[in-house]
């Protein structure tokens, strides 16, 4: 296998974004590649993730956007796998260069969906989860994610307060992230006064529904040599997959699929979870930061309340997670998360984090599942 | 496919997949349709192709009583589009008492979490436009 590494990066804001879809899509790649120092003439192939491009009237993304690059030419693949879709597309642009087909790619991930309001979203969101038993008898993503919560409170004997201590860590960290979509200081009260959404998770549990795109470009190593001297290498990608109903789970209070991906991650890069420096975990809500934390390995079952009230997830503690801002404050374009968490760790690990840089960071990992971890990937990166 | 075979439930060309209709059909009498392995016994909720546990290919119908134990749920306020007159409503995953499996669904008439301790005694009792409906015994 070829080595592969993330040689260019791009964001654009998350937040309610004005511009089409597809414009989204191209600002973020043309910042990539430039920050590649390349020429888009020299990507062999594209893979483009996004959920719901029917909501901004694209799907088959692929083509349009090699086409406004111009490299209509090039083959794309484009990616649907809900909320985990940016780190599959990652996964598939990283396959690829490690088998050798290619040496530079483009991997996107773009969503457009504010413009269409609560009901809308709540509705179409609720088309990721194994729909006859979940979202067609009621349940919305908040609602699935609840439940996991109720779970685990009762479990561990943790409280509402321990929930909202993640997302108070969460606002802490996005404030310090300029294209965060909720840049502003919370504090656990803020947290408990807002609205319930679907009890036990109040809205300052869930993420927002975002726009936005994140881009990276991954090569072989020779290709990042001759071009750029910014660069990271991947080191673990692991893949894995979950009953897709909450129901066909025998511990309602962990995710199989993280499990899985992380093995395989750490077991590629030769590592253990105590190596990783920090990381992007998918906190859609803040139940499931709790619980990633815990199925990667960072703290045994149980014990995740415990470490955040220790502060050790915090930007200066021993696992710095979500130093972003997470899904929860950077926001939630679910077809750019993964893409986007990518980008983090290459600001991180190449000194572009700025003031929420982790301290003397070697290794970050990334973590992105789709719906209630019905599918999920790890990324394990590496500074050079 | 041989007469022996037929009283079997294994997917195939000459069975078509009616197994959505027969599992409401049975949710509306109070009782969960699901599959057994007719090799390992595993039970299956979902219409799987292969026993997720041995790869078998052949299944029999168990018609399994439709009560069991919430054994967490969440109380919908900002619901999805055709639930707005529901709510508050609860959606509950409930542990069925004689089998070694989990099923989710709508429970109405659910304000508060006062309302629904977990560990309450809960029964399927039909099916309609808000998915498989659960009560409290």
């Amino acid at each position: 296998m070829e080595k592969v590494c993330v040689i260019g990066a791009g964001s654009t804001k998350y937040g309610k974004l004005q511009d089409n879809i597809t414009d989204i899509a191209l600002q973020a790649s043309v910042d990539a590649i430039e920050s590649a120092g390349m020429q888009p003439k020299e990507i062999q192939a594209g893979y483009i993730s996004n959920v719901f491009g029917i909501a901004d009237k694209q799907v088959h993304l692929g083509p349009v956007i090699m086409s406004n690059l111009g490299i209509p030419e090039v083959p794309s693949l484009s990616i649907e796998s809900a909320c985990g879709s940016g780190s599959v597309s990652f996964r598939e642009a990283y396959a690829n260069v490690a088998a050798g087909f290619y040496d530079a790619v483009l991997a996107t991930g773009v969503e457009k969906v504010t413009h269409t309001g609560t009901e809308w979203t709540t509705t179409y969101f609720s088309y990721c989860s194994d729909f006859f038993y979940e979202g067609g008898a009621g349940a919305s993503f908040p609602g699935l994610f609840a439940s996991m919560a109720r779970a685990y409170l009762a479990e561990f004997k943790a409280t509402e307060e321990d929930l909202a201590m993640v997302a108070v860590k969460n606002h802490d960290n996005g404030l310090l992230n300029p294209k965060a979509h909720l840049r502003k200081k919370i504090t656990i009260d803020d947290v408990m006064k807002s609205a319930v959404v679907a009890s036990p998770l109040k809205l300052y549990d869930c993420c927002p529904f975002s726009d936005g795109a994140s881009a990276v470009i991954l090569c072989n190593e020779k290709f990042a040599k001759t071009h750029s001297k910014h660069y990271i290498e991947v080191i673990g990608s692991g893949r894995g997959g979950s009953p897709a109903a909450l129901q066909g789970r025998e511990h309602i209070t962990t995710i199989p699929s993280t499990k899985i991906a992380a093995q395989a991650a750490y077991k590629m890069a030769g590592i253990t979870p105590k190596d990783v420096d920090f990381a992007e975990v998918h906190d859609c809500f803040t139940i499931a930061e709790l619980v990633d934390i815990e199925d990667l390995g960072f703290f045994e079952k149980g014990k995740a309340v415990e470490a955040v009230r220790q502060g050790r997830t915090r930007l200066n503690g021993d696992i710095p997670i979500n130093p972003s801002g997470g899904l929860k404050s950077k926001g939630h374009p679910i077809g750019a998360t993964g893409i986007g968490q990518v980008v983090e760790v290459f600001d991180q690990l190449t000194g572009l984090a700025a003031e929420r840089t982790v301290k003397d960071a070697k290794i970050g990992l990334t973590h992105n599942f789709g719906a209630t971890g019905a599918s999920c990937a790890v990324h394990i990166f590496k500074s050079v | 496919m041989r007469l022996e075979q037929a009283a079997l439930f294994t997917y195939s060309k000459v069975y078509k997949l009616l197994a959505k209709e027969e599992f409401i059909n049975n949710a509306k009498v109070g009782k969960v349709l699901a599959r057994k392995c007719t090799k390992c016994g595993h039970f299956h909720l979902v219409t799987t192709y292969f026993c997720q546990n041995c790869g078998n290919k052949t299944f029999e119908n168990a018609i399994i009583e439709g009560k069991g134990t919430i054994v967490t749920y969440t109380i919908i306020t900002v619901p999805p589009e055709g639930y707005e007159k529901y709510v508050p409503y609860a959606w509950v995953v409930m542990k069925l008492d004689n089998a070694d499996l989990r099923i989710s669904g709508f429970m109405g008439g659910i304000k508060s979490p006062a309302d629904l301790p977990l560990g309450t005694k809960a029964k399927i009792t039909g099916y309609d436009e808000r998915g498989i409906i659960i009560e409290k015994l």
